[in-house]
């Protein structure tokens, strides 16, 4: 039984293994390969991109059963997908659109227009390779970007700055989540010399008017994207793409359901980084519906057979913040060591996560819904009650036994937040463990640090050895 | 021999200690410089404190020994090691049940510590990436004073007033020293801003895993009265002086822990 099961651990790998590599040469074969050197030469982070499989080993590593079939099902969804965003850079390039991550790419998608999250290479290059951004964030802080701006938006700068963005043709842009971001595009506008359009997110939402008035913000941002670019609306196309959105949310909210019980039948990235790609990078596309809706499956088989993601779960905790881009393979380290699951993360977690598609307005008010009362808008500009809400309703909700903050050191608003946080905690007997370090950059606190910091939390609030 | 030995070994950075006791209590402890390699720290500690002890010569002869500290995976003979930040806790605790706030100052780094009811750590946060503050923090400021420590931790109790020394890293707050120095500032009242200084930081410390009463200092540092004044001053109460050395506090919380677990394992 061990063989045989460990043999189709092998296969789930090597078959998910084949099936990325195929996609990744297929796309030097369909551009041509002087069009693939020109692509390489101009925009050197595809040479990173190129070892996405990498994720894989990451992903998959000390894994087994359904939950390695979750794992590296999240990867299989990811890579075809990056490489059909990749193929953007080359084809219909006057329809790309340069998008800030609180800007629904499913209204870009609706009009036609391809689009390209600036925020995008920032996020996946270090996952690929740790150490790959930090060559951009160098770039903007000789630039003269303050070294204390988060770095997420540096290496942003540090790409256009080195003339490595795509031919993008407008720019969509918001006031959230933080002023590092929001300077960061008046810097981007500037060097492409485009167009920009800023949606203006309310800061108290909690009422009609604010609906109301950022609904009209996505109105006139549809104006403007139909005056500079050749995009026009597709109502119809909207609604598909919203109406794919909601089954795939009905999905994730059955997964959530799962991953309730203890133990957990599946969990981290299968998790995380589902949602991350599908409802952030491709809303609407019927294939994140049906990786959702195949997490479902592996879950509820795995609760049939009582059989845990990790055979040990003894701690359960929610990760809080963006995960560790540079250092993702965290995760499975801590349930390797500690018998520890990450159950869900505040990036996943949507209170109002269905769009309403009975008329053009409702589907741009549950947009704009979705983007206000969405994690980096909801939990980074306030009111302090909604970082703590979340978190203390998720922590009894997932049933968990720890709070894991990633405590970005370039986060200024969750770092103000994190010293009440502990007060709250310690009020109600929550271990609470905030790692400091860096989004994207692990020469601030490396790997060692950050896996030392876990280790003294470890053995001296959770008085826990290494397995 | 009668009666069983157990022992706590903290290699720190800049010295090694360990603590010897039975169930009468404390029998014998040392300090001792570290050396550069850990292992060796260890070994002579422990038979500096095995002397002190008529019934054992070697620390072959301890029944449980608890290695703590940075170096505490290097000490030799040694059946578990526990971090220094669980064993100032315990320590601590042992020696006064009312604690509830660990300030631990050793020779490379500064802790917080929050203390449970049980002598449990509820909470900690460190400084262990910047000089500022710690022993060696206070080694420089000595040095450049012309004194030995102890002299330098009762300079600023003769000051009058406090003339700030605001630069936060080690290498300026020298410079700024100097300069202090150079305008021929009083001594003393240059000392009681670096007191103040360092007191500052480790409130900051402290604000993050609470304040509680009652407090305790640990740490070779404890031993600096001026920074216990200036520390009184800025957390607005007093420091309870433990009655065993503090600077032996991990040391003996680890030789608690050791009796504890060779007790549960008989």
């Amino acid at each position: 039984m061990g063989l045989l099961s460990s043999f189709t651990d092998e296969i789930v790998y090597y078959k998910t293994y084949v099936k990325n590599y195929k996609n990744i040469i297929q796309m030097p074969i369909r551009h041509g390969p002087i069009q693939t050197y020109n692509n390489l030469k101009k925009y050197p982070w595809l040479w990173q991109l190129a070892k996405v499989n990498r994720l894989l080993d990451i992903v998959t590593r000390g894994r087994s059963g359904n939950y390695r079939k979750a794992s590296a099902a999240v990867v299989e969804k990811i890579v075809p997908s990056l490489m059909s965003l990749l193929d953007n850079i080359n084809i219909n390039t006057d329809r790309l659109v340069l998008h800030e991550d609180m800007v629904p790419p499913e209204i870009i998608s609706a009009m036609g227009l391809t689009t390209w999250m600036s925020e995008l290479l920032g996020i996946l290059l270090p996952m690929v390779d740790s150490h790959s951004v930090e060559k951009y964030i160098d770039i903007a802080e000789n630039a003269g970007i303050p070294s204390d701006v988060c770095s997420l938006p540096k290496t942003t700068m540090g790409i256009i700055l080195n003339s490595e963005v795509p031919p993008v043709n407008a720019i969509l842009s918001s006031n959230s989540p933080c002023d590092g971001g929001m300077a960061s595009y008046q810097l981007i506008k500037n060097k492409l010399k485009i167009p920009m359009f800023q949606l203006d997110v309310p800061y108290n939402f909690y009422n009609d008017n604010a609906v109301e008035y950022f609904t009209n913000e996505l109105k006139k941002m549809i104006s403007w994207l139909e005056e500079h670019t050749p995009g026009k609306m597709d109502w119809d196309r909207l609604r598909e793409i919203c109406e794919e959105r909601n089954r795939m949310t009905e999905y994730e909210l059955e997964l959530w359901e799962i991953i309730r019980r203890r133990p957990a039948p599946i969990a981290a990235e299968a998790v995380f980084l589902s949602h991350l790609w599908c409802f952030n990078i491709t809303p609407g596309d019927p294939s994140g519906t049906a990786l959702f809706k195949y997490l479902v499956e592996l879950a509820n088989e795995n609760v049939k057979k009582e059989i845990a993601a990790i055979p040990n779960e003894k701690y359960r905790a929610v990760l809080w913040n963006p995960p560790f881009l540079h250092f993702i393979d965290l995760f499975s380290w801590a349930e390797q060591q500690y018998g520890l699951s990450v159950i869900i993360d505040s990036m996943s977690y949507n209170r109002q996560p269905f769009i309403d598609t009975k008329s053009e307005d409702s589907m741009l008010k549950g947009l704009a819904h979705n983007i206000m009362t969405g994690p980096m808008a909801r939990h980074t500009r306030g009111p302090a009650e909604n970082y703590f809400n979340d978190m203390f309703y998720m922590y009894t909700y997932f049933d968990l036994d720890m709070i894991l903050i990633a405590g970005h050191i370039g986060c200024k608003n969750t770092a103000a937040l994190n010293g009440i946080l502990r007060e709250k905690c310690r009020k109600k007997g929550i271990p609470l463990l905030i790692i400091d370090y860096d989004l994207s950059d692990p020469r601030v606190v490396t790997h060692d640090g950050i896996i030392q910091q876990f280790d003294r939390f470890m053995e001296n609030i959770m008085k826990e050895r290494r397995l | 021999m009668q009666n069983k030995y157990y022992a706590g070994c903290d290699i720190g950075s800049t010295t090694g200690k360990a603590v010897i006791l039975n169930s009468d209590g404390v029998k014998g402890m040392a300090v001792c410089a570290s050396e550069i390699d850990p292992e060796k720290t260890a070994i002579k500690v422990l038979e500096m404190a095995c002397k002190k002890i008529d019934d054992i010569n070697d620390p072959k002869d301890i029944s449980y020994i608890v290695g703590t500290g940075y170096g505490r995976r290097e000490v030799p003979f040694a059946n578990e090691n526990i971090s220094e930040i669980t064993c100032h806790a315990m320590g601590a605790f042992t020696c006064q049940p009312d604690t509830r706030t660990i300030i631990d100052i050793g020779g490379q780094d500064v802790k917080a510590i929050s203390v449970g009811d049980n002598g449990e750590v509820i909470d900690f946060s460190m400084n262990d990436k910047c000089a500022a503050g710690t022993g060696r923090f206070f080694e420089m400021m000595a040095h450049i004073f012309r004194m030995d420590l102890t002299q330098f931790s009762e300079l600023s109790l003769e000051a009058k007033k406090i003339i700030p020394v605001t630069s936060q890293c080690s290498v300026f707050a020298e410079t700024e020293v100097i300069t202090l120095l150079a305008k021929r500032k009083k001594a003393a009242e240059i000392a009681a801003g670096i007191q103040a200084s360092v007191a500052k930081r480790c409130f900051t410390l402290l604000k993050k895993t609470g304040i509680t009463p009652l407090i305790t200092i640990t740490g070779g540092c404890s031993k600096n009265r001026g920074l216990i004044k200036a520390l009184e001053k800025k957390l607005r109460v007093s420091i309870y002086s433990l009655e065993l050395d503090p600077q032996l506090m991990g040391a003996y919380g680890a030789a608690i822990i050791a009796k504890k677990n060779k007790e549960t394992t008989i």
